[in-house]
């Protein structure tokens, strides 16, 4: 029997660990800057240092590309490579295009034979600790593979850059970082002399999961002239109490469509006031879930919730 | 003192630990309200969200978990005394696993999450019922050797199937019921309050019904068997109702460990050796025991919350390293 529990308990901790994964992997967050160093040598090869701080020589632009994390996804599409995808995670379902790539399934960690199947000449990745050993049996079976943080806005614009140089299409990587971040800051100015409205950020129902200030969608909300109430604290999503919530008495909820009623019919929410005011904010979970190339889109969205009428 | 003077002493202390234990969980949380405050809301009188705290968030947390830690003691005791084994627990007839992949199943099978509950609860019925027939088709009556190896047996199974669909359902869904599994009184409800209150006050009156037959089981097969007793089906009885107890507990909060085992050994030596008394004196303490384990479970790691479970485990197991070295 005790075998049997603590087998139990060790399925729950993989629950967990995965779980935490897939919140964004705070405390395993290495410098920004260890991905920049990127140079063309003599022979006209590229090389780059990703954020696992591996090494990766490219020396032609990649043709067959499998891109495990939304957010690339997303921005291989944007920057003109959409076609080159040969894989993609069970979770990539924008552009709708993304949807006619490969599905290799749920990303962290990846099923790496799935990955060598599909003969790649690039594998992304997203850097969470689950994905170190697949990293390094990728570098192993020599294809290239190139991990990166996507957790915060700043995170964005260092992958479009990349991606960009990897793709040797500059221009265009340049057009599309401009366009975000030009409708990031006409939402900014926007939402100046409003009132700051303070959000709860409801990711989640059991446990209640809220969104940190280490996750893009706390800066989403400030851009969208809000406050997060859990912006404090460096993890990118954790659980919370009801009660702590409560003490914390947002103005506001952010929650998805089914979670929103999920709140509204819960008795132990009615000590919100936010939710007894009606002040639950519903968002689009597929417009505003990545860190991708709509994050201008998804700012604009939050700033009509926040501020309705503000914005034309 | 004679014994019936003395426990009642020991039950006026369980009871009063208990209420003070209740006390503690329905005054303490990140919202501070004063004694007055406390007591004010809950007779439904000041703010609105001092109200709400105390009716809808506190003392369902508060009367769930002493339900619970009741239910899993009383469960544990009634177990170990008709197997005769210090070491026999709540879950042990396959009630944990089975549990597990009835929510994983449902979760699974597409179910919504309010569901979850009940597929636990199925799962863990139809696991207690495959123990006892494996038991009954291994020998004339259900030895509690033969029910400890069938329970192994099935809680394996049990893991191979909660493997298969972590890898092959959603992730999210499945995750979602793992942690549910885990333990907590976090989403406890005035309705699930009243369902499980009705059903494990059934539950824990049989048990006390049927205590002197777990005295005469006690004694061994043979000498029960000597005096009368029916000895396969009083036992069969026994498990069938301590299991399904523990299962309806699993439905309401998920796995929580270790009271079970722990909490009768705590009781045994002052109740005496009659069962009544024992079942009677571990579902007292059991109920301070999961209140405290709740109220450390939210406050400890504020705002985050640890699982139930773990608590209860991470108390029970220098208890259960104890009890292993007095039996070697």
């Amino acid at each position: 029997m005790y075998h049997r529990s603590s087998s139990l308990g060790f399925g729950a901790c993989v629950a967990l660990a995965a779980l935490v994964v897939a919140c964004g992997d705070a405390r395993s967050r290495t410098t920004s800057a260890a991905a920049d160093t990127a140079a063309a040598n003599v022979t006209g090869a590229f090389v780059l240092r990703d954020d696992f701080g591996d090494t990766l020589t490219l020396r032609a632009p990649p043709r067959r590309i499998v891109s495990l994390n939304p957010a690339t996804t997303e921005l291989f599409f944007a920057l003109g490579a959409g076609d080159r995808l040969v894989g993609r995670t069970h979770f990539d379902l924008y552009p709708p295009a993304a949807q006619a790539v490969q599905d290799l399934g749920s990303a962290i960690p990846p099923n790496v034979e799935s990955v060598l199947g599909v003969r790649p000449d690039l594998v992304m990745l997203y850097a969470s600790n689950s994905n170190r050993d697949a990293a390094t049996r990728l570098h192993a079976a020599g294809v290239p593979t190139l991990t990166l943080r996507i957790d915060h806005i700043a995170d964005f614009r260092r992958a479009v850059e990349i991606l960009g140089r990897v793709l040797g299409d500059t221009v265009r990587a340049t057009v599309v970082a401009d366009s975000v971040r030009r409708t990031l800051e006409r939402v900014q100015t926007a939402m100046q002399g409003k009132p700051r409205l303070t959000a709860f950020w409801k990711a989640w129902d059991s446990p209640v999961i809220a969104i940190g200030g280490g996750s893009f969608l706390s800066e989403l909300v400030e851009i969208a002239g809000g406050k997060n109430i859990y912006g404090d604290d460096p993890r990118p999503a954790f659980d919370v109490t009801i009660e702590d919530v409560v003490r914390r008495d947002p103005d506001v909820v952010f929650a998805g469509p089914e979670s929103s009623e999920r709140m509204r019919t819960a008795p132990a929410w009615r000590a919100l006031r936010a939710v007894r005011e009606g002040h639950i904010l519903i968002v689009d979970t597929m417009l505003v879930g990545r860190p991708g190339v709509r994050l201008g889109e998804a700012a604009v969205s939050l700033a009509r919730l926040l501020h309705p009428g503000s914005l034309p | 003192m004679n014994g019936r003077p003395r426990q009642a002493v020991l039950y006026l202390v369980l009871a009063g630990a208990m209420v003070l234990a209740a006390l503690a969980g329905l005054a303490v949380g990140p919202v501070r309200l004063t004694p007055a405050e406390v007591w004010n809301a809950l007779g439904g009188r000041g703010n609105v969200t001092a109200v709400a705290i105390m009716r809808d968030i506190r003392a369902p947390r508060v009367v769930l978990a002493a339900l619970v830690g009741a239910a899993l003691a009383m469960s544990g005791a009634a177990l170990q005394g008709t197997m005769r084994n210090p070491l026999a627990e709540p879950y042990l007839l396959g009630v944990s696993g089975g549990a597990a992949v009835g929510a994983v199943l449902a979760v699974a099978g597409g179910a919504p999450f309010g569901l979850v509950p009940l597929g636990a609860f199925a799962g863990a019925v139809a696991a207690v019922m495959l123990v006892l027939t494996i038991a009954r088709a291994g020998g004339r009556r259900p030895d509690p050797r033969v029910l400890l190896m069938a329970g192994v047996v099935v809680g394996a199974f049990a893991n191979a199937v909660i493997m298969i669909a972590l890898a092959s359902a959603p992730a999210d869904s499945v995750r979602n019921a793992l942690w549910w599994m885990m333990g907590s009184v976090a989403g406890a409800t005035w309705g699930q309050i009243g369902w499980f209150a009705a059903y494990g006050v059934a539950s824990a009156g049989a048990l006390l019904l049927f205590a002197p037959e777990i005295d005469v089981l006690a004694l061994g097969d043979d000498a029960a068997a000597g005096l009368g007793v029916n000895v396969d089906r009083a036992g069969r009885r026994a498990y069938v109702i301590a299991s399904l107890l523990a299962a309806a507990t699993v439905a309401a909060a998920g796995l929580v460990g270790f009271v079970g085992l722990v909490v009768p050994h705590l009781v045994r030596t002052r109740a005496g050796s009659r069962h009544r008394a024992v079942i009677a004196a571990a579902g007292l303490a059991g109920a301070t025991l999961v209140i405290l384990a709740d109220l450390v479970a939210r406050t400890l790691r504020a705002p985050s919350e640890l699982p139930l479970g773990a608590v209860t485990a991470l108390g029970g197991v220098p208890f259960f390293l104890f009890q292993l070295r007095r039996f070697r």
